[in-house]
Formats: C-alpha cells, sequence, structure tokens
C-alpha cells in the first residue's frame, strides 16, 4: 500500500509524517505525533472533541485527511498551552467550573479561541451558536458560556462583564 | 484503511482527467463531511479517492445581480456572502461552525435527506448546476439534477463545477425546522420565494427538504399562489396542498406523519411571513 511523507506546520513547528493514503489528522495527531490532547469522540463530525484549527479556523480533525493540511498551519490545545501556567482561556474554564470529566473540554478551547479571535466580545447568543457543534454531557453547557464570556472579559478588560460571569458558588453544594 | 490512493488534484483540467483515467470506481470527495464518516465506520471502502479541496473550484462573484458559486465554496463562504441573504441564512441553519467550514455547496446537492438544506433554498431561486467532464460542459437545472435518494443526473466521468444563482426575483422566506436548536437534523425545511405585480402574485416557488428524496418543489401548491393576493385563503390552500404532495419518510429523527404536519405549518409560516411583511425569523 502507498505511503507517503505529509509535512505540515503543528503548533509552530513543521513536522513530517509517514502516512498509508487518507489518514485523518486525528490519527495522526494522537497515534504517529503524541499529540493525544485533541481527543476521539465520534468519529462523525458530530461531537466536536476533535476540533483543531486549520490556518485559524476550527475543523473537526476525524474528517480531515492529512494530506489535506499539507503546508497548512494547524493549531491544537498543546500549542495554546504556555509552557508554564495556563492560557487565559483555560484558566477561565478553571475558574467558571467549566468541565467535570474534560473530554471536550480540548475541543470547547479550541472554538473559544477561534471565536474570540473572529468576535472578541461575542454576546452570549452569539457564543451558544458558536458551539452548536461541540457536545458537552457533563456540564450543562452553561458554565462553558461563562468560561467564553470570562475569557472574553478578561482579554478585552471589561471588568464589569468579568464581575458578571464569575457568581461566586462558595456557598452552593 | 484501504485506500490505495488519495488523488489531490491542483486543478479542473488535472481532476477531470483523473476521473476519465480513473472511472466510476474513483470516489469523489469534496469537504469529506458526508463522506469521511462513511468511511470511518467502514460503511465505505473506497480504494481510490480524489479530493477537490485544492482544485481550484472555490471562486464566488456576483454574475448578473446573481450569483456563480463555485462547486467547493464551503458552507461558512456562502454565509458570509452578503448578495443573496436566504443563501446566508440557509447555510447558517446548516451544520455547525466546524463541519461548515469543511463541507461544501457542490457537496450539499448530493447529501441524502434529512439533510441538503442549502439544496432547498437553491431551489427555490431557480440554481443551475455547472457540470463539467474532460470533453464536454452543460448546464442543467437544480429540479432536473436531483432525481431520487442519493442519485443525480451526473453522468461518469462528470464532476460538479459550480452553481449559477439566478438574480432574486421577489421575496423569500427559509425555514428549517428540527428537534433543537442548531447542528440538527431537519424535520422539514422550508424555502418560498413569490413574486408579486400589484397585488397579485405572479410567480411562485415552493421548496421542501426532508420530505422526499431529495429537496422538492411542491408544484400544486405554487400554483394555487400565482394569482392569489397572498390571502389567508390562498395560504391555506397552498399549505394543505404541500402537505398533501410532499413523499415524507420516517426515521429517528420525525415520522412521516409529523414530517407532513410540519409541511403544513412551517409552509404557512413562510407565506405569512411575506404576506404581512414583518420579518420572519430566520431560522
Ligand atoms: C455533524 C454533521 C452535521 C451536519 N448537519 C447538516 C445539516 O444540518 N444540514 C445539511 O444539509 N447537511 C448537514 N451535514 C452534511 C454535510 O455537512 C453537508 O451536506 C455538506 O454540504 C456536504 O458537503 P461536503 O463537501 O462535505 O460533501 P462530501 O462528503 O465531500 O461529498 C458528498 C458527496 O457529494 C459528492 N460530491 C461532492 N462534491 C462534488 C462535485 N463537485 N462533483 C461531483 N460530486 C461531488 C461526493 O462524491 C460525495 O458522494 C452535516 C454533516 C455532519 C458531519
Ligand atoms: S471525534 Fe471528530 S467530531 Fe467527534
Ligand atoms: S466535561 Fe465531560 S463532556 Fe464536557
Amino acid at each position: 500500500m502507498a505511503s507517503r511523507i505529509v509535512s505540515f506546520e503543528l503548533c509552530g513547528r513543521e513536522v513530517e509524517v509517514l502516512v498509508k493514503p487518507m489518514t485523518t489528522l486525528q490519527f495522526v495527531l494522537r497515534n504517529q505525533l503524541g499529540y493525544t490532547g485533541t481527543k476521539e469522540g465520534c468519529r462523525q463530525g458530530g461531537c466536536g472533541s476533535c476540533t483543531v484549527l486549520v490556518d485559524g479556523e476550527p475543523m473537526m480533525s476525524c474528517l480531515l485527511p492529512v494530506e489535506d493540511v499539507a503546508g497548512r498551519r494547524v493549531t491544537t490545545i498543546e500549542g495554546i498551552t504556555p509552557v508554564e501556567g495556563l492560557a487565559p482561556i483555560q484558566q477561565a474554564f478553571v475558574d467558571t467550573n467549566a468541565f467535570q470529566c474534560g473530554y471536550c473540554t480540548p475541543g470547547m478551547v479550541m472554538l473559544t479561541t477561534a471565536l474570540l479571535d473572529h468576535n472578541p466580545a461575542p454576546s452570549r447568543e452569539e457564543a451558544v451558536e458558536a458551539l452548536g457543534g461541540n457536545v458537552c454531557r457533563c456540564t450543562g453547557y452553561a458554565p462553558i458560556i461563562d468560561a467564553i464570556e470570562a475569557a472574553s472579559a478578561s482579554a478585552t478588560g471589561d471588568a464589569t462583564r468579568d464581575a458578571g460571569v464569575m457568581p461566586d458558588r462558595s456557598g452552593e453544594r | 484503511m484501504t485506500v490505495a490512493d488519495y488523488f489531490l488534484p491542483r486543478s479542473l483540467p488535472e481532476a477531470l482527467e483523473l476521473l476519465r483515467e480513473h472511472g466510476p470506481s474513483l470516489l469523489v470527495m469534496a469537504g469529506g463531511t458526508v463522506t469521511m464518516p462513511l468511511i470511518n465506520e467502514g460503511i465505505s471502502l473506497p480504494r481510490q479517492v480524489m479530493g477537490l479541496r485544492f482544485a481550484g473550484l472555490d471562486g464566488l462573484e456576483p454574475v448578473d445581480g446573481g450569483l456563480r458559486i463555485g462547486a467547493t465554496v464551503t458552507l461558512t463562504g456562502l454565509l458570509r456572502q452578503r448578495h443573496v441573504p436566504m443563501l446566508a441564512q440557509a447555510a447558517r441553519r446548516t451544520a455547525s461552525w466546524s463541519i461548515r467550514n469543511m463541507g461544501t455547496v457542490g457537496g450539499n446537492l448530493f447529501t441524502p435527506p434529512p439533510g441538503g438544506d442549502v439544496a432547498v433554498a437553491l431551489l427555490a431561486l431557480d440554481a443551475q448546476v455547472e457540470v463539467r467532464s474532460r470533453d464536454a460542459s452543460r448546464t442543467l437545472p437544480l429540479s432536473e439534477f436531483q432525481t431520487g435518494f442519493m442519485t443525480t443526473a451526473l453522468e461518469p466521468g462528470e464532476l460538479v463545477t459550480g452553481i449559477g444563482v439566478p438574480a432574486v426575483a421577489g421575496e423569500t422566506a427559509y425555514l428549517k425546522f428540527g428537534r433543537k436548536e442548531a447542528n440538527t437534523p431537519s424535520v422539514v425545511t422550508v424555502a418560498v420565494r413569490v413574486r408579486r405585480e400589484e397585488d397579485r402574485v405572479v410567480d411562485a416557488r415552493v421548496a421542501l427538504g426532508a420530505v422526499g428524496p431529495h429537496a422538492l418543489r411542491a408544484s400544486r401548491a405554487e400554483a394555487i399562489l400565482v394569482g392569489s393576493s397572498l390571502d389567508p385563503g390562498a395560504i391555506d390552500e397552498a399549505a394543505e396542498a404541500a402537505a398533501a404532495e410532499c413523499d415524507p419518510f420516517d426515521d429517528g429523527v420525525a415520522s412521516a406523519w409529523y414530517r407532513r404536519a410540519m409541511v403544513r405549518l412551517f409552509v404557512r409560516r413562510a407565506l405569512e411571513g411575506l404576506a404581512q411583511p414583518v420579518a420572519v425569523e430566520g431560522r
């Protein structure tokens, strides 16, 4: 079976992989490159746990033959995580309790990264609409939308938004 | 993975040559959002695949007041254009952001129901499908292109290269009804276009999705509307006719009975929205 070498930019560095035809980007990331932050849920395009950015735009890596990203720029959750600490979007997810099992989180964070890149101050409705393809079975979504608002507020320096979306939940439970 | 060859032609001539050389066993793929799930599941086991992502079919330009849409323009590309608002509305109600960044307008013409939400809007706009083989080209109306469940008028060796949308004559409304707001299969999708002179309807299109083997025109409903003043009586009669003439199916999303009932309701809503020009919600 014919194999070929595909090279692309992954999180800021050039990578080269030897693949069989039409191996998915998801498979290459997880099984050949060890970038296991990108998850595997449905492999049907229906859950969003495999969301990565290709040239800055969100795509489902389970539906992308790796040949299709040759020469393009791929960003995964590993790429936005600083060496020390967390990126502001990740911190916002922690602060608002926007995950429980965490399986959807890398996809949610990548989608949020792209959303705030396109629209630095999305309304809640816009955030909900943007997340329409990303499934979370744990949180009920509200804390994820809170995280998007908090991340947006911290990036745009809007303290009033910030106060509004980080309710004190310490008295609950 | 059993694929032996994956071709990514860099131009249309190269794509057409590959198609001629390898014949019908070469599986054509554009955005892959229909094809890849089937391959991942092992339902489709192609030996040879040709991807169109880099074949240069992604141009979108206004032409004579209408629009010429390259076959591989993404659903996001369609959503962002401002020339034909109903097409942006239809794209917005199709799949999710990441899928729209991959899936193409051309691919939507091949998507079996309950998919094909963009095709429904294109049908109401009298879209023409541009088809090319290595040695010939032809253009046919979308209503003749879709011939049955997962069948089209495409011949071996042909590709869809683009879709032509004439200048929009009249007012339009697009409604997709699903079980949830976003990223959801259609129960019924309705696209209507009505052209009026004085108060009389002189031309009408009622296109329906997810209630037949492909996007359908409700021609009896259209005939009832022509000559009417979009009065409540004509709207009721047209909605009733559309419900009677569609050909719905049972699936996990909805029963045929429910789909037919929703055709009646959503055709009525779409027409009422045009009759009283209070903004019809574009969902
Ligand atoms: C999670 C999810 C949600 C979805 N939701 C919706 C929805 O709400 N509404 C909806 O309508 N669809 C939906 N879809 C289906 C799909 O995304 C769209 O129909 C899309 O437009 C298909 O385009 P594609 O380029 O990805 O198709 P592909 O998978 O690339 O191709 C589909 C078929 O079309 C043929 N084809 C494609 N382009 C050409 C061409 N230029 N010439 C000849 N043949 C061609 C291919 O041979 C193949 O058989 C959804 C899909 C997923 C995964
Ligand atoms: S694994 Fe890709 S969308 Fe579910
Ligand atoms: S946190 Fe478990 S799926 Fe979202």
